[in-house]
């Protein structure tokens, strides 16, 4: 599945460019050091957190995007450095725990 | 299979959750910092040789070591502090000029901060950061894209840097941060 059929059937909201990347998994973890440690690269990474750090991390991992839950506000300078690195940021209204169902519910 | 001929595939091994501890000498007013594999960080102030260390905050962190699958090699990164980004804050600090180059080449360079001036200085050093930008290289998706870790001695002055530390702030504070003016 690509990041922009997983926009639309989630109805997800890009914060930056939805760039054409393949997705491969999920990921739920709000802390940076999981993230490290148990993403793959290709996975979506679900969580709250908002700062530059999530950034880092998941170029570093090479996740296939972000998604930020229960709208949180992204901040212009973490979006920046999103877009330099090439990672979609998607936010949704939705809690983690409905949005992964809905993960799950997509075949994700 | 030979260590020195295998065309090595590491994975992450030994992995280690814990805490970045920052303390700090109150009778000398040096700072050091060490990771703390316990489940809530140190806090109590100690006494160690002519210091009296009393601590200075923390963030949770975490510790690996790198296997290959092939060999059995393990490189013990142990010293490993963590890794930041360049904010590209100070003009003339080399990770700074280094990250600028790279970026549009689409090499992504991050900065490895161990735990002592001492400890990065070590031979084996350069090597075993090589081995972790392979790591992450093998796993790397995006085309052209490739990740090169970089001693943290490049940073001019690791005082003033304000480079991005991966390491998990802000856990009680989820919303973004306030943009600066």
């Amino acid at each position: 599945m690509t990041l922009a059929e997983l926009k639309d059937k989630l109805s997800l909201k890009p914060l930056n460019d939805v760039y054409e990347k393949e997705l491969d998994g999920a990921f739920v973890s709000d802390m940076v050091s999981d993230v490290m440690a148990g993403a793959k690269p290709g996975n979506v990474w679900v969580t709250t957190q908002t700062h530059k750090n999530v950034v880092a991390a998941a170029n570093l991992v090479d996740v296939a995007a972000v998604i930020v839950t229960r709208g949180r506000p992204v901040s212009d300078e973490t979006l920046e450095i999103a877009s330099r690195a090439e990672l979609t940021v998607f936010s949704t209204d939705l809690d983690t725990y409905s949005l992964v169902g809905k993960l799950h519910e997509a075949g994700v | 299979m030979a260590r020195d001929t295998c065309k090595h595939s590491w994975t992450m091994e030994d992995v280690r959750y814990g805490f970045i501890v920052v303390e700090k000498c109150y009778h000398c007013n040096e700072e050091r910092s060490y990771f703390a594999a316990e489940h809530t960080p140190p806090k109590e102030e100690y006494r160690e040789g002519e210091h009296f260390w009393d601590y200075m905050g923390s963030s949770q962190s975490v510790q690996f070591n790198l296997k290959c699958g092939k060999c059995g090699e393990v490189i013990r990164l142990g010293e490993l502090l963590g890794l930041m980004t360049c904010s590209h804050c100070t003009p003339d600090c080399d990770l700074h000029r280094i990250s600028r180059i790279c970026e549009s080449q689409r090499i992504w360079v991050y900065g490895a901060l161990t735990f002592s001036p001492d400890e990065i200085a070590t031979e084996e050093m350069p090597q075993k950061l090589a081995t972790l930008s392979q790591y992450f290289n093998d796993r790397v998706r995006t085309e052209g894209k490739k990740i090169l870790v970089l001693p943290g001695w490049l940073i001019k002055d690791i005082d003033v840097c304000r480079g991005t530390v991966l390491k998990d702030v802000g856990m009680y504070q989820v919303e973004a941060e306030p943009q600066e003016a």
